[in-house]
């Protein structure tokens, strides 16, 4: 599994990143413009990722943006559902209205932070990315 | 729902939305009791409440919650679908009230911030066998029963799924915004800055700041010198944490100023920060705007306002109403259902109810202003203005109290529940009648009443009413029934429980009290009833022999009287033996604002609730009675009552000694009365009760404080504090 983890606060990153080495190669960005360059080429290189982790708040572009543009080049590449990227929002913003944003923006799961890694774990689980 | 309207987290939308289908849920299964099976209404109704749990659970990620409410959502698909002829009733209202425990006590834990980690497994697999149950006796309607033991299937693709991954449990973040000014003199404050930032580091769930690049732009040490430097910080310590944090990082430090603001104030002030950075060298300088200072963000209470009335104006000038369109756009309430409301939080509320208080305040501080007592001024318009304006305040006043206000119904409805349990744990064939559920109290007294209330339910259901074969014994042949009811009673709002019972026994009563002492020297012929009922709710007294679950231990009715003593109410019993026992709570409908009578002594003027004032009386010598041991009687046609002088009780010197020259004023409290001595009276007024100041140690007999229309403070006399002294 490909993943990519755009996220600006060091810490955070560093802790993602563990987290999620596990599963799959991470490649990181530190803020929305580059996750969206980095999933751009990738799909150029036929390597795409198979799960986005987007902060929201970020310097340049922010989480829900890069989501967004993300989902705009899916569209406009014609790539079925079924194989479109997985993408989960980690932020600290728990509002409902950010999280229902998110999800009409079309992310897949909305991760509070500080993140529940056995409950992350679990919707990795039921997206059948995991065993 | 419009998605700006939500601006509470999504967990606490969660728990509310989820207790609120709880809520309803119970609701249609007590309706239906009655009638012993439900109709089409109510089944829709079960099905989408536990489709909408089931839905919303799965987003937030609580695997029991979602598979149980599943369960009982099949149960109700395949009812709803297939029509099974025989439904056993009361056995799926106990596995319906099961499951609604099960998730009440799951939304607790994570209320609490703990792990939802209750196993349904028991319960799924009972309903599994109950739906196998009422399938085979639907006739073997395989299709149907295929279809109803897979709905999800069916649904599932159309819904895109979600989840909701909620954080590691912790205090609610907070947001500040901090501003930092550097001495005139300070070197490198962009390193400094830095430092500052870096000591936030620790605490900080998320931190941003402006100027961005101090690290690597040695020039914005002069932005800051100029603009001083601000940070946005996300972070669950108090303020004053952060302040320390700041304080201490670096020198040069000549001013910080913390706000907390809300979050919104928070991204507003990230894109603010963030995109003209990018653009090299250009930094922002415009200023953060102020942001609201909003103090405890954590989990704000919310009560919730009824329009009913607007809506009622609506209905009642139909005419002009068609030009009012918001107020028309509302569909029109159903009876006693659905009202249109609006959520506030509780705080603002309060914020409300406290300036009104200023308001009335500031208006006497007005209407009786020493300047406008020169003789020979023309006040004519003065006063017109001044009524109009009294009119208005008063107006204002009563608008505030009728939005805290909230029916009881809800509270009612829980009782309902109550009975039904605890009639059915105990054996007994109990109704309940509700009387009076639409009558409203203030919102803080029902979050004190209900624990009350459901204890009384409790005893009256336990001890009150006897057990069908002690009914029949005692001839007794209507069921038992437990009345409750409320009304408005001038200013009060009473609250009784009723039952027609065995009622209290004065003899069995009398005989524990004295077992443990509480009779003192007092003989048993000197009690009246009622002095002789109170005993029962003292701590640690209880004639039950037997300890049951619900009641019997003894602790309770002095809690119960704790908690309605806490709201200014009192409990009054009345009783029968052999026919039943009523309990009242008498609540005063609101705390805030009452009419006094306003006296003074020796120069310190006090104020007594005008409900709580019997008489004032010029007394003499001849009505004083003093006892050997110094102790002052009142007498007054024939009756006595203890006198209090207060210019003594409070050590204020000056003050009148001989009766002939004040005044005595006869004050009550349930049924006991007391004299006061004071020096004269000033008048009366309305007066706005403000608790005392903390760093003055309790004072017997002074419940709060006031200010009156001259300014001055005037001290509120409590008389159920006096005479119990």
């Amino acid at each position: 599994m490909r993943i990519l983890i755009a996220e600006d606060d060091f810490a955070s990153r560093k802790f993602m990143l563990k987290f999620l080495s596990k599963y799959g190669e991470c490649d990181v960005t530190v803020d929305g413009m580059e996750a969206v360059d980095a999933f751009l080429m990738a799909l150029d290189a036929d390597m795409a990722y198979d799960l986005v982790c987007l902060d929201i708040m970020m310097p340049v572009l922010d989480g829900y943006q890069a989501l967004k543009a993300i989902r705009d080049i899916e569209e406009d590449r014609n790539i079925p559902e079924e194989e479109r990227a997985k993408i989960i929002m980690t932020t600290a913003l728990n509002e409902g209205a950010n999280v229902n944003k998110a999800f009409d923006l079309g992310c897949v799961a909305y991760a509070g932070k500080p993140i529940d890694q056995t409950k992350f774990e679990n919707v990795l689980r039921k997206l059948g990315m995991i065993s | 729902m419009a998605d700006d309207m939500i601006t509470e987290g999504m967990l606490d939308m969660f728990i509310f939305e989820t207790e609120q289908g709880l809520e309803n849920l119970e609701n249609i299964c007590l309706e239906s009791k009655d009638v012993g099976e439900f109709d089409d209404d109510h089944v829709n109704g079960i099905f989408r409440i536990m489709h909408t749990i089931k839905g919303a659970s799965a987003v937030m990620m609580y695997q029991n919650i979602t598979t149980l409410s599943h369960k009982l959502e099949d149960v109700f698909y395949y009812i709803r679908e297939s029509h099974p002829e025989e439904i056993p009733h009361a056995e799926l209202l106990d596995y319906i009230f099961e499951v609604s425990d099960f998730i009440a006590g799951e939304l607790e834990k994570i209320k609490e911030g703990a792990e939802s980690d209750g196993n349904a497994d028991n319960l799924i697999e009972q309903l599994d066998k109950y739906l196998k149950k009422i399938q085979g006796k639907g006739g073997g309607d395989a299709a149907s029963a295929q279809k109803a033991a897979a709905p999800e299937q069916t649904s599932a693709p159309a819904e895109k799924p979600h989840f909701y991954i909620a954080p590691v449990a912790s205090d609610a973040s907070r947001f500040y915004t901090i501003d930092i000014t550097y001495a005139k003199d300070t070197d490198m404050a962009n390193i400094k800055a830095y430092i500052a930032v870096n000591a936030l580091k620790g605490i900080a769930e998320d931190i941003l700041f402006t100027p961005a690049d101090i690290i690597s732009n040695p020039d914005s040490s002069n932005v800051i010198m100029e603009f001083g430097f601000k940070i946005a910080l996300q972070t669950v310590e108090e303020a004053d944490h952060i302040m320390e944090l700041v304080s201490n990082a670096g020198s040069g430090i000549e001013h910080v100023e913390i706000n907390e603001c809300t979050s919104e104030d928070f991204i507003a002030f990230c894109t603010e920060v963030e995109s003209p950075i990018s653009s090299a060298g250009e930094v922002l300088t415009a200023p953060v705007e102020q942001p609201t200072v909003r103090v405890e963000t954590q989990k704000p209470k919310s009560i919730v306002l009824t329009d009913e009335e607007q809506e009622k104006e609506a209905e009642k000038d139909a005419a002009p109403a068609a030009k009012k369109a918001p107020v028309k756009k509302k569909p029109p309430a159903k009876k006693g259902e659905t009202q249109s409301f609006i959520s506030v939080n509780i705080k603002k509320m309060d914020l409300l109810m406290n300036l009104i208080g200023e308001l009335v305040i500031a208006q006497a501080v007005v209407l009786q202003n020493p300047d406008l007592k020169v003789p020979g001024l023309d006040l004519t318009n003065f006063q017109k203005a001044a009524m109009q304006l009294s009119k208005i305040t008063s107006e204002l006043q009563d608008a505030i109290m009728a939005m805290r206000m909230m029916p009881l119904k809800n509270t009612f409805q829980k009782m309902n529940r109550i009975v039904y349990d605890t009639s059915k744990k105990l054996g007994k064939d109990i109704e309940l009648e509700v009387i009076g559920e639409d009558t409203e109290v203030d919102k803080n007294i029902i979050e004190h009443i209900s624990d009350p209330l459901m204890h009384m339910i409790r005893n009256s259901v336990d001890h009150g009413i006897e057990s069908n074969e002690d009914r029949q014994a005692a001839g007794k042949t209507e069921k038992g029934k437990i009345v409750l009811e409320a009304k408005n009673e001038g200013g009060q709002v009473w609250i009784s429980v009723a039952d027609n019972g065995k009622g209290l026994r004065r003899e069995e009563i009398l005989a524990k009290a004295k077992a443990n002492g509480l009779l003192g020297n007092r003989s048993e012929k000197d009690l009246s009833d009622k002095e002789v009922y109170n005993f029962i709710t003292l701590p640690g007294f209880s004639t039950k022999k037997k300890v049951t679950e619900y009641s019997g231990r003894g602790v309770g009715m002095d809690v119960v009287v704790k908690s309605i003593q806490d709201v200014g109410g009192v409990l009054d019993i009345e009783s029968e033996e052999g026919l039943g026992s009523t309990m009242t709570m008498k609540i005063p409908l609101t705390l805030a604002i009452i009419d006094g009578i306003i006296f003074s002594v020796s120069g310190t003027n006090f104020v007594a609730e005008t409900n709580g004032v019997t008489e004032f009386i010029r007394g003499s010598k001849d009505h004083l009675v003093v006892e050997p041991d110094g102790e002052e009687y009142f007498m007054i046609r024939e009756d006595c009552y203890p006198l209090i002088r207060l210019n003594r009780f409070y050590h204020l010197e000056n003050g009148k000694d001989e009766l002939e020259d004040g005044i005595v004023i006869i004050l009550n409290h349930e049924d006991r009365k007391i004299a006061v001595f004071v020096d004269e009276l000033v008048g009366e007024q309305e007066i706005v009760v403000k608790p005392m100041p903390g760093y003055i140690k309790q004072v017997r007999g002074i419940s709060g404080c006031t200010q009156l229309g001259d300014g001055s403070i005037s001290l509120i006399l409590d008389s159920g504090g006096l005479l119990s002294y």
